[in-house]
């Protein structure tokens, strides 16, 4: 295959979405690392495109949290290792995401609950949207498209051991009536997703199904 | 008409004028008066205006006072003077007809004063004594007017502390409740503020207060509930009273008795957590050495009053995906209720003991009084000092990296090009033996370039750096019997170059018994270029070092077969080669760029084809429909539609569920509430509440949207 053919998929020109189209959406703030996880955009987009029929944009677009921008998606994917401290900009468009009927999905990059990040996290989201609560594992989200019956799969890094050392059972969440508005996890979904896409045929499971849970779920709800 | 009952005239209308002076001033004073102290009640969160109205009446009888002061002296004489003052033309005639003495000439008098009419100017002098009095009245009426539109409570942040409480007219409260009084006290913390109102509608207050409705009688009959909940109601002296203490949401108190109804809404306040900003230090920073002493300071502000203030500060170490932390507080410090504080610490960064790639996180965190509902937290944005790693040069001090090898010679074969340019453009004027030397130095630099080539096909080779050709190249080329050590050396590199370029051993072991080490890597790169011999199947078996290799090689190649043409003085067939070396190199350039960490990198899914293949068959679940977005939100438009509706027919009715809907959307649609509340106003007040309800119904429909353009959501749907 030429050069000339391998180019012939589109490359939006915009970060914004176009009309019927999902974008997956980054949070980029002020504090932190937001980019620590730059492929799994990518993976969870090639996810989307090879299990169902959504009509989804070929690459990921990055979000300040303090833009207005950040009320085009309706979900938005936030990492890192490092504290997050969010400015007033972000907090209140945070707020306001979440009451708009946004979805932000916050994962711990540190995969440690005596970490930074979960506890800065945690403290800022609990300020910008209310205290988190346990998800059941009854929740539609583990069953929007694929079935989890066992509640949030775990990730090889929980199960190596790495972190806190803890195999997480449930996902955090704060709640707009029955709605989930952040998604919160502690289990490392940007170590366990961040590989590029190409590289998921070597896995006997794909363990990106879960993403394309969150995904449907934030698009159908 | 003699000159006394003219004077007599005018004295009437003088003291018609002092008197009319007097009741506009007196009016005037009234209403400045009581428009001033309701806006300032209003502003004070109190909506109570008895007092106001009681303190104006009082301003305005002295002010009628001193006004009619002047009507004490209208007697003749002063009268006849006060005219002779604006009329010069009597010439004291005026006051001498009417001393009651009397005058000899009186005839005389009345002759010249019947000669001088004063009326137009005693008339304009009386209008001029009447117009500021009269401005001032107006003004009067515009500033009441003006004072009722100023919101209660609508109080600065500096008052919220004190009660606000709305007031319903007399005229519109049931018997029973007639005289009812609220008195309202404020929590402890916020200073016990105790606001006592006849007739409340509505109390704004903080979580925690206490409200205690009480009225005259017995109370026998009456109940009060809240939200459902019954409340006592007891009996104290002559009097019931009945009390209730502000929870966290909006709720309204009903009082019944028989078929009639009193409500009464409390509208809870929130105290605001402390606002904090960190003053030093100003920015984030980066440091190459921790050492020394860091100062913080920041300060801190509360709406109701401030309890503790201190610094908190988190140190990240490591990187990658190992990170350990440590944190800790500095600077506490106990603020007894101020409402303002500024703290200041020292951090010791000798003491936290920093290593280099250290992060410090500081910020300030202030907590208020609230010991109802709170206490509130506030914190500063944070600032970050990092400790710079070794090697690491902040944004001032960077040294630029040197061009890397392929760089560097592709500026070295951009200079030979240009050098073999001029010579084969100065060609036909030059003597032989003059082209064959320049020439010759011009190929002794390919030669040294192809060197520095052949050193990096080397280096990636996993072999030593020093390259194929270790001696001068001015220096007469070795035969390719006596091969060098080094020789042998790189034999084993071209070896396994050939080899994966498709070679046998044996091919190998032959090449390399026959040629040399600088002939075997030149028949490598032929191959690899396919200008040799023997074609390399790259796209069967191609390694990633050969496929990185392969530009170089095509270089190292047509440097060469270029150093070659120059060795003979052919400048002009020498340049061809030299801009394919040219061109390759910078194939190679490009092949090899590193893109620093800063943008992730833009991997572009290839929909089509993740689409056409490997598609998984997922158990998917039963997709339900989107409900409708608020149904809430629906339920209150009803609502308000039908006490609009109920507005005509029974007005006090409509009120009480305007009352009930707007205590309601406090917390879900706080737009909403607002809107109400200025309809619920011009309602009891007896104004046009069109405007308002419309305003409201509007909001309801959900015809208003937040503020800016942000466009519609790319949703699937």
């Amino acid at each position: 295959m030429s050069a000339n053919k391998r180019t012939r998929f589109p490359i939006p020109d915009s970060r914004f979405p176009t009309s019927g189209e999902f974008v997956f959406a980054t949070a980029q703030y002020e504090s932190g690392d937001w980019d620590s996880a730059p492929l799994v955009p990518a993976n969870l987009i090639d996810s989307v495109a090879k299990y169902t029929s959504l009509p989804v944009a070929p690459t990921g677009a990055i979000v300040a949290l303090a833009s207005d921008d950040l009320f085009r998606f309706p979900l938005v994917f936030l990492t890192g290792h490092l504290p997050v401290r969010f400015t007033d900009a972000e907090r209140t468009n945070v707020r306001r995401f979440a009451d708009r009927g946004g979805m932000l999905f916050v994962d711990d990059h540190n995969h440690d609950i005596d970490g930074a990040f979960h506890k800065t996290a945690v403290e800022e989201l609990t300020r910008a949207v209310g205290p988190l609560s346990r998800l059941p594992n009854t929740h539609p989200i583990y069953s929007a498209f694929f079935k989890f019956p066992d509640g949030p799969p775990n990730t090889s890094h929980e199960l190596n051991g790495w972190g806190d050392n803890l195999v997480h059972s449930h996902l955090l969440a704060a709640m707009r009536g029955n709605r989930i508005a952040v998604l919160y996890s502690n289990k490392d979904y940007s170590s366990e997703w961040g590989y590029h896409p190409d590289n998921k045929r070597f896995l006997a499971i794909d363990n990106t199904r879960f993403g394309v849970n969150i995904i449907v779920y934030a698009l159908t709800r | 008409m003699r000159p006394l009952d003219r004077v007599m005239r005018t004295r009437r209308a003088l003291a018609a004028t002092i008197a009319t002076r007097a009741a506009l001033g007196a009016v005037a004073t009234v209403l400045l008066t009581a428009a001033f102290l309701t806006a300032a009640l209003r502003v004070a969160g109190v909506a109570t205006s008895s007092v106001a109205w009681l303190v104006a009446g009082v301003a305005g009888a002295v002010a009628l006072a001193l006004l009619a002061r002047p009507w004490a002296r209208l007697t003749v004489p002063r009268v006849a003077l006060w005219i002779e003052e604006r009329v010069p033309a009597l010439q004291y005639a005026l006051v001498t007809a009417v001393d009651p003495v009397g005058t000899a000439s009186a005839a005389f008098l009345e002759g010249e004063i019947d000669r001088v009419s004063w009326d137009r100017e005693a008339g304009r002098a009386m209008m001029r004594g009447l117009r500021w009095p009269t401005l001032a009245a107006v003004a009067g009426v515009a500033a009441l007017l003006l004072s009722l539109r100023v919101s209660v409570g609508g109080a600065t942040e500096h008052d919220r502390a004190i009660p606000s409480v709305t007031t319903t007219p007399a005229r519109d409260v049931p018997a029973p409740f007639a005289r009812l009084v609220a008195t309202v006290r404020s929590p402890a913390y916020a200073g016990g503020q105790v606001v006592r109102v006849e007739s409340p509608a509505s109390i704004g207050t903080l979580v925690g207060s206490t409200v205690v409705l009480e009225a005259p009688g017995s109370g026998e009959g009456i109940t009060a509930d809240a939200e459902d909940r019954p409340i006592a109601v007891h009996r104290v002296g002559d009097a019931w009273r009945t009390a209730v203490t502000v929870g966290a949401r909006p709720a309204v108190i009903r009082l019944r008795h028989g078929t009639v109804e009193r409500l009464v809404a409390l509208e809870p306040r929130l105290d605001s957590v402390p606002v904090v900003r960190l003053l030093f230090p100003t920015r984030d920073t980066v440091v190459r050495a921790a050492r020394g002493e860091l100062r913080l300071s920041a300060e801190a502000h509360d709406d109701i009053g401030l309890a503790t203030a201190a610094f908190e500060y988190i140190v990240s170490s490591g990187e990658g995906e190992s990170f350990k932390f440590k944190s800790g507080t500095l600077g506490a410090r106990r603020i007894d209720s101020g409402r303002d504080a500024t703290i200041g610490a020292s951090l010791s960064l000798d003491r936290l003991g920093l290593k280099p790639g250290d992060m410090v996180h500081l910020r300030a965190v202030a907590h208020d009084g609230n010991n109802v509902s709170g206490p509130g937290a506030g914190a500063s944005e944070t600032r970050v000092l990092r400790v710079a790693r070794a090697g690491e040069y902040d944004s001032i001090a960077v040294e630029g990296a040197p061009p890397s090898e392929g760089d560097k010679s592709v500026i070295s074969q951009r200079m030979l090009i240009m050098l073999t340019e001029a010579l084969d453009k100065r060609r036909p004027t030059l003597a032989r033996k003059t082209l064959l030397s320049e020439s010759r130095q011009i190929a002794r630099d390919e030669t040294r370039l192809r060197k520095r080539v052949g050193d990096i096909i080397f280096q990636r080779l996993g072999d030593n750096p020093t390259g194929e050709e270790s001696r001068n190249p001015a220096e007469a080329p070795p035969s390719d019997s006596t091969v060098s050590a080094s020789d042998s050396m790189r034999g084993d590199s071209i070896r396994r170059a050939t080899a994966r370029a498709g070679r046998t051993p044996r091919d190998v072991a032959v090449a390399d018994s026959a040629d040399s080490a600088r002939a075997a890597l030149l028949r490598a790169a032929s191959a690899a270029t396919g200008t040799g011999d023997e074609i390399l199947d790259f796209e069967g078996d191609e390694t990633p070092v050969i496929a990185i290799n392969r530009p170089l090689l095509e270089a190292y190649n047509a440097m060469w077969e270029a150093g070659r043409e120059l060795e003979q003085g052919e400048t002009g067939r020498a340049l061809p080669p030299m801009r394919r070396a040219l061109a390759a190199i910078q194939r190679a350039r490009q092949a090899e760029r590193i893109y620093l960490r800063g943008k992730p990198p833009a991997v572009v899914v290839d929909l089509a084809r993740v689409r056409l293949t490997g598609k998984d068959h997922g158990a998917a679940s039963t997709r339900l429909p989107r409900v409708p977005l608020d149904p809430a939100a629906a339920r209150r438009a009803e609502r308000l539609a039908a006490a609009i509706e109920l507005a005509s027919r029974n007005p006090a009715a409509a009120i009480d569920s305007i009352v009930m809907l707007r205590v309601e959307s406090l917390d879900a649609a706080p737009q909403l509430g607002a809107a109400l509340s200025e309809a619920l106003a011009a309602m009891r007040n007896g104004r046009d509440a069109t405007t308002s309800l419309a305003r409201a119904r509007r909001i309801a429909d959900g015809g208003v949207h937040g503020v800016g353009d942000v466009g519609a959501w790319s949703g699937v749907w």
